[in-house]
């Protein structure tokens, strides 16, 4: 055993020298390569868990209750290769291990990290199916965790069944979670991998030194000056996952004289497509941090980052559509002059600028100040087809054009919609046959008939009637914040923090491209003013206007149009925790109080909703203030040094997120009836096991979830109760009070077989499932007006039945084995076995409401059959997959530059998988439901899947000095 | 400090930034849209031609517009053939809907066709005046809906060529005309001028749905389908049905009151059995004059109102019209007629040329005579219930000298507006009036003109509770 320790050994050099009588453990690290003191390196005495970290010159000491005999030091730092350090501890001496040294690592799988991350969230929809959240957990060192964020992120694998809204991430300790939908926007700080190194990884709600954190962990990325290793590293790496090339370069000073520091990076990532067929990929990243350690007390640092990213969208398919085209189609794009174009493309361009203090107060006291500023713009494009010409007679308007939705995957365009008859016609199957290999063959948007339509209409002077119109989201935020670091003796820690945020965000419509036309003409082509409306001819006369303070105006290129609202967002909130360490206990305890508030403010008055205040659109909604609080607390037992409980429990209310609180933001002021704050509780038990040779953790855990929202937006045909022919309508779903509970196990174990072979080994069983029905009700403009009905419909006793469904989001259960193999020779190879399994689909809320029993007169149907009728509504559990990747790299050590490589295979088996997918709404009723789904030949309107990559691989270059 | 100097580090990042290959930017150029013309390489037939092969199939001289079972396919076998002519309708206002009207020439038209193809929308490709040509292999023609048509064989029926077949089915030529619409007299509407775009002049809408009660073109609660609505020639005293879809954009707007022309497609509904007119868009419905050309009402100036019954009929217990005092006469010489009928009790008269096969069917239904002269401030009302409403064809008149002989009497007409009722069910009991009567003296008759006409002027009509006040 002592024999595998010492071939960990490298350049170790110590020194026993005696210190009056008192007991103490010191040292420096430095790096094997460089030789430069390495700072914010964790140093753990592995028996009893204390923890110290370098400072700026690599050094570090351990004087209260250090432990006597043979110990095992263990020293690790975020891109560094871990090491563990045995030594003698005699009483009363001093051990001097002054030289360690850390290498750096080669492998360089942080760097994956980032990659998968920015690249699936670059890409979600904002559903809460796609997002990822493994970018968070990529600095942990936890074996479980580290196969979640690295293996497990090519699906939507998801630890404990969180949500990225359930983690923090914190740069510099400023929160970057956006306030929009409480998750990180990753795209933010994408292309940045080689600063973005320093992380620091508090997993649940265990103790963290800047925030109260959240559920799934907080993470820290420091970006400082002074905390970047000397050196530069330029890099280029190739893939057909997301982007085709990325080419990467950075230099960072290290501590100049003066107390100067710097830091530079430029990248630039890019691809024609994906693993996806018309995913294109253009983003460029800067980033630049300076920092002046203005005396022993006072340092000033600066940041500042800019990462545009452009990227051409994909979607969930049909399995019809699948069958079709495979798992790469992406019906988003068409050649327009022979060159690939994507008709949704994502644009996000929102610097970041952060000014930094730190305040060593004393010894033991340390104040950090943050302020920082992040403004631009989020922007999504897709194509309007709703362009219409004014025409007016007698003073009435009418508004001609409007056309089809011009999507390839439009069902009318696919052979199921040919073939729904029972019994298809020759003349059926003639259409079904011509529309399939119409869509075989193509498949694709036809831009140039886009332009040739609005070309005509040019000619007759009409407007555009196709534009490319981009939902943007144009943010301006302020975030103050100060954290209070205070050693108030030797074993209590004390960690406080006060932050402000300070959020304007307009939201808007805006025409990216009039596609060869003259203008638009910025109307509601669906507007329509109800047969049983009560409305005064002059209020229905105006319904179709987005604003009516300017109506039939003619919107141009780079005009905003359609809607246009502001959202100002004001969050104030307080953090305090204590740490405490004992012998043989350490626990925490941490509370944190915020205030949240909230107001829409209307720039456009829309027709539909016509004036101001709760149930106009027009000017200030009204305010909504939210408060929250929250505690939490654990300890960590120690057995013996190889035998660790940890526990950790919460309590917490969190307030909603901008998009849950009003019903359809675009169109009023109307906000989300029964908002209430989520609540939540957690907690969680561990049994850790470490030897030098095994590592192990294995943890149950327990989060209960209240009062939760959620808002969908879907077009759905015949709502029960409202009459025939009546029932159609473009919605909002609205659900609050929604109740889940997340329980499971995780396991995760590692075993260091040889010195240079481990076996590694992970599993996850959970099960995450709704706790009760919750509230749902839905809203439209085509319910406006209407005398007959409320503005809000229900069905039944208004709540959905989705008591003991699963929470979709990733595969309830995840296994996992692996081994690494690690030569002296500086190369190293890795392959993991993944095996997923229990992922379940998103299921239509609406077709759980008495919506499904009920025909359009509000009554049951006459052929209900509650048999078939549980059959329908079971929910889909998709196959179990097993995916295989394989990682290796090399590194030579040439003069004094450092040349490597690494590559990664996915899915070497090629697999087929399917990662998510959901349920569509438009036919949510029994009698609509059995009929699609009994069609011969394929439902109409099937659930939606997200498919997993095939084979995909990465490889990476570099050059470090 | 390292050997590789600072310098060469940000030219490299300079050389990062320049480094914009591979990707598409976001500045796309507009493509050539022009329209080149095509190069066809087959014998190109008129749509006379289609036509005569339509009745050569059917075994008629012409093509019997009745005859919805017989088609007539070109082959794939045969050389390439094509069809052309001039697009003349329009779905930009959802008036149409899949389908293209084509005419053989864009002024002094003589046939038009119905293309039926699966593809929304088409204005964007095929706008009114643009010269198309069509390849006929594969494609069949035949009556549908009353009217010549093109399409896909489905069964025995012409239908849509379906949206993956528009290419290779629809040429666009690079020719665009100015559409001259053909004026053309309700009278002389018939089956093969069908498909052409006309000039209904000097036309306007039935009284009874334009002005204070004014209908929409089709957004009426008891609008199915189709607003169907009555519109009447002021140069003879005819009407025609003009027909708006419930999807047309337009269908909110109100039926203008003035008179005018319209330029219009001549169609046939649903059914196949009734004259439609339909616009492409309201812009064609130039009904701008002012002066109307209604029916001279019997005017009267003096106050009415506020008295009592003096003539009351509500047909309950009602004997026969002729031992009642009434008299019931078709001048046209058809068997339709008023007859007593009754619902849940209540009993009334009743009148539909529906199902009649009478093409014309003019019937008067006579109060017996009523004395004015011991009264004043006359009023008249009575209750109509409109169903199946396919049009306004009943109107009320006064008569002082009639004698038996409607056709004889010397008839003035009533400022009644006879409620529209659905079209494909019953309506409700609405009442008529009060119309203003004072200056009638002596003995009078009301007399209510039927003017039925199977299948176009079907409506069908319950009268009850007419009602004759004064003080």
């Amino acid at each position: 055993m002592k024999k595998s320790f010492l071939l960990f050994l490298f350049g170790i050099a110590f020194s026993l020298s005696s210190f009056a009588q008192q007991t103490t453990i010191k040292g420096s690290v430095l790096d094997g390569t460089t030789g430069e003191p390495i700072p914010d390196v964790t140093i753990t005495i592995e028996e009893t868990g204390q923890t110290q970290k370098t400072d700026a010159k690599g050094e570090f000491s351990f004087t209260q209750n250090v432990p006597l005999g043979e110990q095992v030091l263990k020293i690790e730092k975020v891109g560094y290769v871990t090491k563990r350090y045995p030594i003698i501890v005699n009483e009363g001496q001093t051990v001097d291990i002054s030289g360690m040294t850390l290498d750096f690592d080669t492998s360089d799988k942080k760097d994956l990290f980032i990659i998968s991350i920015s690249d699936d969230n670059l890409n979600s929809e904002d559903d809460g199916i796609t997002d990822n959240i493994s970018g968070l957990l990529q600095a942990s060192r936890d074996v479980f965790l580290s196969a979640a964020a690295f293996d497990f992120s090519a699906t939507f694998f998801r630890p404990r069944g969180l949500d990225n809204a359930n983690g923090k991430v914190l740069i510099n300790g400023v929160e970057m979670n956006k306030q929009f939908n409480g998750r990180p926007q990753w795209g933010n700080w994408g292309g940045l991998n080689d600063v973005q190194r320093n992380q620091e990884f508090s997993m649940g709600v265990s103790a963290n030194d800047y925030t109260f954190g959240d559920l799934a962990g907080t993470n820290n990325i420091i970006m400082r000056a002074s905390k970047y290793r000397r050196g530069g590293r330029v890099s280029y790496a190739s893939a057909n996952r997301s982007y085709q090339g990325r080419v990467m370069a950075s230099y960072s000073s290290g501590l100049l004289e003066g107390g100067w520091s710097y830091s530079v990076l430029g990248s630039r990532r890019f691809g024609e497509e994906g693993f996806r067929d018309g995913t294109l990929y253009d983003a460029n990243s800067f980033f630049v941090a300076v920092e002046k350690q203005i005396n022993d007390k006072h340092s000033l640092n600066f940041t500042g980052i800019y990462a545009q990213n452009r990227r051409g969208r994909s979607t969930a398919i049909t399995e019809e559509v699948f069958n079709l085209k495979g798992r790469e189609y992406n019906p988003f794009w068409g050649i327009q002059n022979g060159e690939q174009r994507n008709s949704r493309m994502r644009e996000i361009e929102e610097p970041i600028l952060m000014l930094n203090h730190y305040w060593d107060i004393s010894s033991k006291v340390r104040l950090n100040t943050n302020v920082a500023y992040q403004f631009g713009e989020i922007a999504n494009t897709r194509i309007d087809n709703g362009g219409t010409r004014l025409v007016t007679i007698n003073g009435e308007n009418a508004y001609l054009g409007g056309a089809r939705n011009p999507d390839p995957t439009y069902y009318q365009n696919l052979p199921s919609f040919f073939l729904q008859d029972a019994n298809p016609t020759a003349y059926d199957f003639q259409q079904a046959y011509l529309a399939e290999q119409a869509f075989i063959n193509d498949g694709q948007w036809d831009w140039n008939a886009l332009y040739e339509g609005n070309a005509t209409l040019r000619a007759q002077g009409g407007n555009s009637l196709y534009v490319v119109q981009a939902d943007v989201v144009k943010d301006q935020q302020l975030t103050f914040n100060s954290i209070l670091d205070a050693e108030l003796a030797d074993n209590i820690r004390l960690n406080a923090a006060v932050n402000y945020r300070k959020l304007k965000s307009e939201n808007f419509a805006r025409v990216e491209d009039l596609l060869g036309g003259t203008g638009y003409l910025d109307v509601d082509f669906f507007a329509e003013e109800d047969d049983n409306s009560t409305i005064s001819d002059e209020v229905a006369a105006n319904l179709a206007q987005s604003d009516v303070n300017n109506p039939n105006r003619i919107a141009r290129e780079g005009d905003r149009y359609k809607y246009n609202y502001e959202i100002n967002a004001d969050v104030a909130s307080a953090f305090a925790q204590a740490q405490f360490k004992y012998n043989k206990v350490d626990f925490y305890l941490g509370a944190n109080v915020s205030q949240t508030s909230y107001q829409r403010t209307g720039i456009y008055e829309n027709g539909f909703f016509q004036g101001g205040g709760n149930d106009g659109s027009f000017g200030d909604s009204d305010k909504l203030d939210f408060t929250n609080y929250g505690v939490k607390g654990g300890f960590t037992y120690k057995v013996t040094g190889k035998h660790l409980i940890d526990v950790n429990a919460s309590y917490f209310t969190k307030a909603p997120p901008i998009r849950n609180i009003f019903s359809n933001a675009r169109q009023s002021n109307a906000k989300v009836i029964g908002l209430e704050s989520e609540k939540i509780q957690s907690v969680d038990a561990s049994y850790i096991f470490r030897s030098p040779k095994v590592k192990a953790r294995v943890t149950g855990f327990y989060a209960g979830f209240q009062d939760g929202s959620d808002i969908g937006f879907y077009f759905t045909e015949d709502l029960a109760g409202l009459g025939v022919d009546s029932g159609d309508a473009f919605v909002q779903e609205i659900l609050t009070n929604i109740e889940r509970r997340h329980v499971g196990v995780e396991v995760g174990i590692e075993a260091q077989v040889t010195p240079t072979i481990k076996l590694k080994g992970a599993a996850s069983v959970g099960q995450y499932t709704f706790q009760n029905n919750p509230n749902l009700y839905l809203t439209s403009v085509d319910f406006q007006n209407r005398s007959d009905i409320g503005t809000e419909v229900t069905f039944g006793d208004g709540t959905t039945q989705l008591d003991g469904y699963h929470v979709a989001g990733g595969p309830e259960r995840a296994f996992q084995i692996g081994f690494e193999y690690r030569d002296p020779d500086f190369w190293n190879i890795g392959i993991t076995s993944n095996f997923f399994s229990n992922a379940y689909i998103d299921v239509s809320n609406l077709a759980r409401s008495a919506n499904f029993t009920s025909d359009f007169d509000g009554n049951t149907f006459n052929d209900y059959d509650p048999d078939e009728a549980r059959d329908l509504l079971r929910q889909e559990q998709f196959d179990d997959y097993m995916l295989i990747n394989i990682i290796g790299g090399k590194s030579w050590k040439i003069n004094d530059y450092f040349v490597g490589f690494f590559a990664t295979i996915n899915n070497v088996l090629n697999e087929d998988y399917v990662t998510g997918g959901f349920e569509q709404s438009r036919l949510a009723n029994f009698r609509r439901m059995r009929e699609d789904q009994s069609r011969a030949n394929g439902p109409v309107f099937g659930p939606r899947y997200f498919f997993g990559n095939g084979t995909t691989y990465y490889l990476n270059v570099y050059v470090r000095f | 400090m390292k050997t590789l100097k600072i310098n060469k580090l940000i030219l490299l990042l300079i050389g990062l930034v320049v480094f914009n290959s591979c990707v598409e930017d976001d500045d796309f150029d507009t493509p050539n849209t022009a329209v080149e013309e095509p190069v066809l390489t087959g014998d190109i037939l008129q749509i006379a031609a289609l036509a005569g092969e339509l009745a050569q199939e059917q075994g008629n001289g012409s093509v019997d517009y009745t005859d919805e079972e017989t088609t007539f396919s070109y082959t794939f076998n045969e050389n390439d053939l094509f069809m052309e002519g001039y697009v003349v309708s329009s779905d930009e206002g959802g008036n149409f809907f899949e389908e293209i009207i084509i005419q053989d020439n864009f002024e002094n038209p003589t046939i038009g066709i119905k293309l039926l193809i699966d593809v929304n929308p088409l204005f964007v490709r095929y706008e009114p005046g643009r010269k198309v040509y069509i390849k006929l292999n594969g494609l069949s023609v035949g009556i549908t809906n009353g009217v010549l048509t093109l399409g896909a064989l489905n069964g025995n029926e012409v239908d849509k060529i379906p949206s993956a077949s528009e290419n290779d089915v629809i040429f666009r030529s690079a020719e665009v005309q100015t559409l001259v619409p053909m004026p053309l007299a309700f009278a002389d509407f018939a089956d093969d001028k069908t498909n052409l775009f006309v000039q209904l002049q000097d036309v306007q809408f039935n009284r009874n749905i334009v002005g204070e009660n004014a209908l929409t073109y089709a957004s009426e609660p008891s609008d199915e389908f189709d607003g169907e609505r009555t519109l009447e020639s002021c140069a003879a005293s005819s009407s025609v049905i003009f027909s708006t879809s419930t999807f047309a954009d337009f269908k909110g707007l109100t039926l203008p009151a003035g008179r005018g022309n319209i330029n219009a497609i001549l169609s046939k509904d649903f059914f196949g059995e009734v004259f439609n007119i339909n616009v492409n868009t309201p812009e064609d419905v130039n009904l701008t004059g002012t002066d109307r050309c209604d029916p001279d009402f019997l005017e009267c100036t003096g106050a009415s109102g506020g008295g009592a019954a003096i003539f009351e009929e509500d047909f309950e217990g009602f004997g026969t019209y002729a031992t009642e005092g009434w008299d019931n006469i078709n001048i046209s010489g058809t068997s339709t007629d008023w007859f007593i009928s009754s619902f849940s009790g209540n009993f009334y008269s009743r009148i539909s040329a529906f199902s009649s096969g009478n093409t014309e069917a003019d019937v008067w239904l006579v109060t017996p005579a009523i004395n004015m002269d011991g009264t004043t401030g006359e009023e008249l009302s009575f209750d109509i219930q409109a169903n199946f409403d396919n049009g306004t064809n009943l109107s009320a008149w006064v008569s002082t000298d009639y004698a038996g002989d409607p056709t004889t009497a010397t008839w003035t007409i009533l400022d009644a507006t006879i409620p529209v009722g659905p079209a494909s069910t019953f309506g409700n009991f609405e009442t008529v009036g009060p119309i203003n009567i004072s200056c009638v003296d002596g003995d009078m008759v009301i007399g209510f003109l039927y003017e039925g006409s199977d299948p176009s002027a079907t409506t069908r009509y319950h009268l009850d509770n007419v009602i004759v006040t004064g003080n």
